[in-house]
């Protein structure tokens, strides 16, 4: 019973990391109808951006994430300029293959430069028990991931609904010819939507770097859950995704409590196939893009 | 008949006589390859051969059939693990090792077009690689596959290297072959006509789904084959080298880079991407983002890949899948 307590409620807190790490490809597929399958290289490549300041150039944490924050917002939106919006109009695939040789180039240049080692940025207040009871336990890491998960989404929520450029990206989402017609650079909202993409998959690299170990290699991992999130959640649902990200955490952690831990990450991918199976644009997708 | 048109006629034959001696002399020197070439030579060419056999069922299901799968390791992975088990375990002869791994492959495909063939675009790409990720970490706990630790493959070290290059000699030559004569059948018509207009395909009684299976059956027929013979090559299997999304990967390069929606695109493809691979032996990482940045290269600025953009240029027409009108 006290296991089944905790599973569920790591489930919750861990389906928050899940759900900042989907975001940015939610909104990415909501915009422009690409997947970026780059997702979870670009987020890796943000946990070693702030590794390399936090350590080897002794910046303090905080100042490493505001840089690795800035750098990513360059990288995101000069990608997008020059690469992704040259083959944007040509279908879905040529522009899912040029995020995928991204992917390829971002893992290797890692693992050239890192080798194959288990790296972490976690900081001292990571492991400590905030919430100590008889029931359950929370380590300072997981109620981070879901504070600032939540911290996120309603940021993202606001920026769309509120300002000028929101909805600017709105008008594009709905209808990209319209939104043309009407004197919106859609190109250029495509590129400041990559740069607000990236921002969030910056925050969701340190907030793994913060819980687990990670590789030059687990971009893959990352962007299979990050799929999962948006799968689940629904391509384009921004408060989806939070959603999602629970559902998905829950479905791994009860997995790994009724068929053994070996099995959690197993349960949530098969979980995640029947949910494309059952309902394939997701649980709480409210428009179709063609 | 016009004395233009028969002198065209004339000219048109000759041409086709000359691709006739071409292709034979390529395929007699391929063919006899290992009996006079190095080693080393024999030993590059048969990854072409192989490679060439998953670039071009990977071409045929993104580029024809419009099934652009991330997930097919998971058949490679199924024929290097089916030659492993039915040789070291069960101590059965190769050649069941090739006929079980090619049944389950289909049947697998088959079991997992149920679901995968409701996704459309993007999804069933993912969709196909977290079938294959799901089927890497089961393999990993599986016992019966001996876990993560994986067989050598003795039964390798009883084939001659001869043997061995024909078999993918073969492999690739067929791969070949099956794919000119899909898309001169009938299928390749109701394909050309999905890929053109789905909609409007549809509605003259074109039936979608089936065909779209049958591409994806066939695939994976011949890319489980394929893994048996790649893991023969390698004498050694475990779950992360058979199911790792670099198999995947060198098809989307080779596809790529040669030309995709062309067959001649993935001969090329293969060529330049094992010669690449051969020559930065020593640092498989820097391979990868030369690879890379061609790729997205060739997808910004010639989208049809290499061998698209000499058709285009020169009006080549080396594997003529065109259908002419009988008079």
């Amino acid at each position: 019973m006290q296991l089944l307590i905790q599973s569920i409620i790591t489930g919750i807190l861990l389906g928050g990391l899940y759900a900042a790490i989907g975001v940015g490809m939610s909104i990415i597929f909501g915009i422009m109808g690409l997947t970026n399958i780059a997702h979870g290289n670009l987020m890796i490549l943000s946990a070693f951006f702030v590794l390399i300041f936090s350590t080897a150039m002794g910046v303090s944490l905080i100042t490493s994430i505001l840089i690795a924050i800035v750098l990513m917002v360059i990288i995101g939106f000069l990608f997008q300029k020059f690469l992704v919006n040259a083959v944007i109009d040509k279908g879905d695939t040529p522009a899912l293959l040029v995020t995928f040789g991204l992917s390829i180039i971002i893992q290797n240049i890692l693992e050239i430069i890192f080798g194959a080692d288990a790296r972490s940025i976690r900081s001292s207040f990571a492991t400590v028990n905030v919430v100590d009871t008889k029931y359950f336990s929370i380590s300072g890491a997981y109620l981070t991931n879901f504070i600032v998960a939540i911290l996120v989404i309603v940021a993202l929520t606001l920026i769309f609904n509120k300002t000028d450029i929101g909805r600017a990206i709105r008008a594009t989402s709905d209808n990209t010819r319209a939104a043309e017609l009407m004197g919106v650079h859609t190109k250029f909202i495509f590129a400041v939507a990559m740069a607000i993409a990236m921002v969030t998959a910056c925050i969701a690299g340190v907030l793994v770097g913060n819980t687990f170990v990670f590789y030059p290699y687990s971009g893959t991992q990352y962007l299979i859950i990050a799929f999962g999130v948006v799968v689940i959640g629904g391509m384009g649902s921004i408060v989806g995704t939070l959603l999602g990200g629970m559902i998905l955490g829950l479905a791994q952690l009860l997995g790994a409590y009724f068929f053994g831990t070996g099995n959690q990450i197993l349960s949530g991918y098969i979980f995640m196939l029947i949910v494309l199976t059952i309902k394939p644009d997701g649980l709480l997708s409210n428009k179709k893009r063609a | 008949m016009s004395i233009i048109e028969a002198k065209l006629n004339g000219r048109t034959s000759q041409i086709a006589i000359a691709k006739k001696i071409v292709a034979a002399i390529i395929l007699i020197t391929m063919g006899t390859l290992p009996f006079w070439g190095s080693g080393y030579l024999t030993n590059v060419f048969l990854l072409v051969f192989l490679y060439m056999s998953i670039g071009m069922m990977w071409n045929l299901l993104s580029g024809y059939a419009g099934l652009t799968s991330l997930g097919q390791q998971a058949f490679i992975g199924i024929g290097g693990y089916s030659v492993a088990v039915l040789t070291q375990v069960y101590k059965m002869s190769l050649i069941w090792g090739f006929v079980v791994g090619a049944v389950v492959g289909v049947v697998f495909a088959l079991v997992i077009s149920m679901p995968i063939f409701k996704m459309n675009g993007a999804y069933f790409t993912i969709g196909t690689w977290i079938i294959a990720e799901a089927l890497y970490i089961f393999f990993v706990k599986w016992k019966f596959v001996n876990y993560g630790i994986g067989y050598p493959i003795t039964a390798a070290y009883d084939i001659p290297m001869w043997g061995l290059y024909l078999a993918s000699f073969a492999v690739g030559i067929g791969s070949i072959v099956i794919v000119a004569l899909l898309l001169k059948s009938r299928l390749g018509l109701t394909l050309m006509a999905m890929r053109d207009d789905s909609g409007a395909a549809e509605v003259r009684g074109v039936k979608l789904y089936r065909t779209k299976l049958i591409c994806y059956l066939i695939a994976a027929f011949w890319v489980t084959i394929t893994g048996c013979l790649l893991f023969l090559n390698q004498a050694y299997i475990v779950p992360s080298s058979a199911f790792t999304i670099d198999w995947t990967i060198a098809c989307v390069f080779i596809v790529i880079i040669g030309g995709i929606g062309t067959i001649e695109g993935p001969i090329v493809g293969a060529v330049i991407y094992v010669l690449l691979r051969q020559i930065l032996y020593g640092f498989p990482g820097i391979s990868n983002i030369i690879l890379g940045i061609i790729a997205i290269v060739i997808i910004i600025a010639a989208p049809k890949g290499i061998m698209g953009y000499l058709n285009n240029k020169f009006n080549l027409d080396i594997f003529s899948i065109r259908r002419k009108i009988k008079k």
